[in-house]
């Protein structure tokens, strides 16, 4: 199965269980993406109630090993029965206030995908803080690939 | 050239008095305005170290329209008209020139320069003013008389009395962000606002008073308003989401910002004697970075509604919306020039992302600059110039065109990263 297609599928798997407008848009887009898609640095094994999710560069849709990070992510908070804030971030490129909107977009989605996965929308805060905090300094793919990031925290 | 540290004036927030950013003229146009500023005749008993002749000389080369001749370089030093001879001008290639004195006014420390404006070329004087302000606050005179020559010539305000708020922050350890206003000269640069949340987004009242801003000192966004000269605070009310690209209305009556609290960014209007919000656009794409039109009847914002962010104009009263850029797969952050004709705005091509301004009436797009992540771009009141933020060597700096394309600079700084400059409106009136 190709990378399209799998990505095809976990859209329409999301969309069919949150009836989400923000992800079938990005279906529209994704024949651009796809070619980029490949890179998943997680940084957080899945048993952990934190992780980070990497995003490509203006989008907010979730690769596929995103998508199972966020499955085990749902897991441990539920079994822990934590309180988690998710902040969305995005690279330096673009400007500063649509940077904030992507970055809700993207914690948004990793929101979703928690709740689809049973965690209650009550034990989740999302916040965007856009390009503003940046985990790494640099104007270089291997910078902005890391500072494209939701992060998940235990409050 | 070496810059005084000046006493801070107005900003009672202040804590540095360092100069900042300084204007440094990379790229100028061939032919420039000459103009000589005779040095200025003192009949004070204490006469001020500063030099009147300097500062407004200095000011109107600032932006690279103006070269002005150094008295080292004249042939007379006349005091009065009938000192004046026009030859010695000429065989200097003078263009204009401007004569003054300056006198004791009726209240200590008062000063009322005198000066006259003359067009050499035509042989013929072109204006008398009378400017009156303190030995204290020189360079504000200095900027009065700097901007009434520069309208005498040009037809069009001077900016010299303007000022520029900035975010400043350093990559460094303490991860501070602070709020800056400074003279656009970069005098009596002084912090507004600091936190070690992000700040972000200011912009000036149309009265020249109040920045609103957006701060996340709560954890969240959220928009503040603060009184420059008293610096008196308050939060607009909190929604769910993101509140955020607050921009006045013409009148200062109206915020237009931004919230997500339907889910999804949507321009809203603030209305500040209410104190609430009304909603203007709705679209489950991103809609954000709102501005207001000079007539205030229109909105022109980013949405990415087609599926890439493109420049939406939004007419106010019967919610009409219309596409305005149709040239590559991302035009955001518009602001509109001063005469409404035109916008200024961040676009990508070729994976970088410049400034462009593109006219209204004939969607013709025009990219201005060559470096390749700029951002923020704001335009001076008189529409002539535009700084914007950049990056040189990963630092953030900020830069500057005219909106002819003719004159680049930078604004270099010694205080770490600056970003998100907001170029103040006129104020001062240089009318007289």
């Amino acid at each position: 199965m190709s990378l399209f297609d799998q990505f095809l599928i976990i859209a329409a798997i999301i969309c069919s269980f949150s009836g989400c407008a923000a992800v079938s848009m990005d279906r529209a887009v994704e024949a651009e993406t796809v070619s980029a898609v490949s890179e998943s640095e997680y940084s957080d094994s899945a048993s952990q109630v934190e992780g980070t999710i990497y995003f490509e560069y203006d989008k907010y849709n979730l690769s596929a090993s995103a998508v199972s990070d966020i499955r085990a992510l749902a897991n441990s908070i539920k079994s822990s029965s934590s309180k988690v804030r998710i902040e969305g971030h995005c690279d330096e490129r673009g400007t500063r206030e649509y940077n904030l909107a992507l970055g809700e977009k993207r914690a948004n989605a990793v929101s979703e995908l928690l709740q689809v996965n049973g965690v209650s929308s009550s034990s989740i805060t999302t916040v965007s803080y856009g390009e503003e905090k940046p985990v790494t300094y640099g104007s270089n793919e291997s910078s902005w690939t890391k500072n494209r990031r939701a992060v998940v925290k235990v409050l | 050239m070496i810059y005084r540290i000046s006493t801070l004036l107005f900003l009672i927030f202040s804590s540095f008095l360092t100069s900042e950013l300084r204007i440094e003229i990379t790229e100028g146009i061939k032919d420039p305005i000459r103009i000589a500023i005779v040095p200025i005749v003192w009949n004070l008993e204490n006469p001020p170290r500063k030099y009147l002749h300097e500062i407004i000389s200095s000011d109107l080369e600032s932006f690279g329209e103006f070269e002005s001749l150094s008295p080292k370089e004249m042939l007379s030093l006349p005091k009065t008209d009938k000192e004046l001879f026009y030859r010695d001008w000429k065989l200097l290639d003078v263009d204009y020139l401007v004569l003054g004195s300056a006198s004791q006014g009726e209240v200590k420390g008062e000063v009322v320069v005198n000066f006259s404006l003359f067009n050499v070329t035509r042989e013929r004087l072109m204006k008398r003013s009378i400017s009156t302000g303190t030995t204290f606050y020189l360079n504000a005179l200095a900027h009065v008389i700097s901007d009434r020559i520069y309208n005498e010539i040009n037809g069009l305000p001077g900016i010299f009395s303007t000022k520029i708020s900035y975010i400043n922050k350093n990559n460094s350890s303490d991860e501070k962000y602070f709020l800056r206003v400074a003279d656009i000269d970069g005098r009596n640069d002084s912090i507004i606002f600091s936190s070690t949340e992000p700040l972000m987004s200011p912009d000036w009242s149309s009265d020249g008073r109040r920045l609103a801003y957006v701060s996340f000192e709560e954890g969240t966004s959220r928009i503040f308003i603060q009184e420059i000269y008293t610096g008196k605070r308050k939060s607009l009310k909190l929604e769910k989401g993101i509140n955020s690209s607050p921009n006045w209305s013409p009148s200062d009556r109206y915020l237009a910002a931004v919230l997500s609290k339907g889910d999804n960014p949507d321009i809203y209007r603030y209305d500040l004697e209410k104190d609430s919000w009304k909603q203007l656009t709705n679209h489950f794409g991103i809609d954000t970075e709102p501005d207001w039109s000079p007539d205030g009847k229109k909105i022109i914002f980013t949405s990415n509604r087609s599926g890439t962010p493109q420049i939406y104009e939004m007419t106010i009263s019967n919610g009409k919306i219309r596409r305005k850029t149709f040239e590559g797969t991302y035009n955001a952050r518009a602001r509109y020039t001063p005469d409404g004709r035109s916008f200024v705005f961040v676009h990508r091509r070729d994976e970088l992302f410049h400034i462009a301004v593109q006219s209204l009436r004939t969607a013709k797009l025009q990219i201005l600059t060559d470096t390749r992540l700029d951002e923020s771009p704001t335009i001076s009141p008189n529409g002539k110039v535009i700084i914007y933020a950049t990056k040189e060597k990963e630092k953030d700096i900020l830069a500057g065109i005219s909106i002819d394309g003719k004159t680049r600079f930078t604004l270099p700084t010694s205080s770490g990263g600056v970003r998100e400059p907001n170029w103040s409106p006129l104020l001062v009136s240089t009318s007289n």
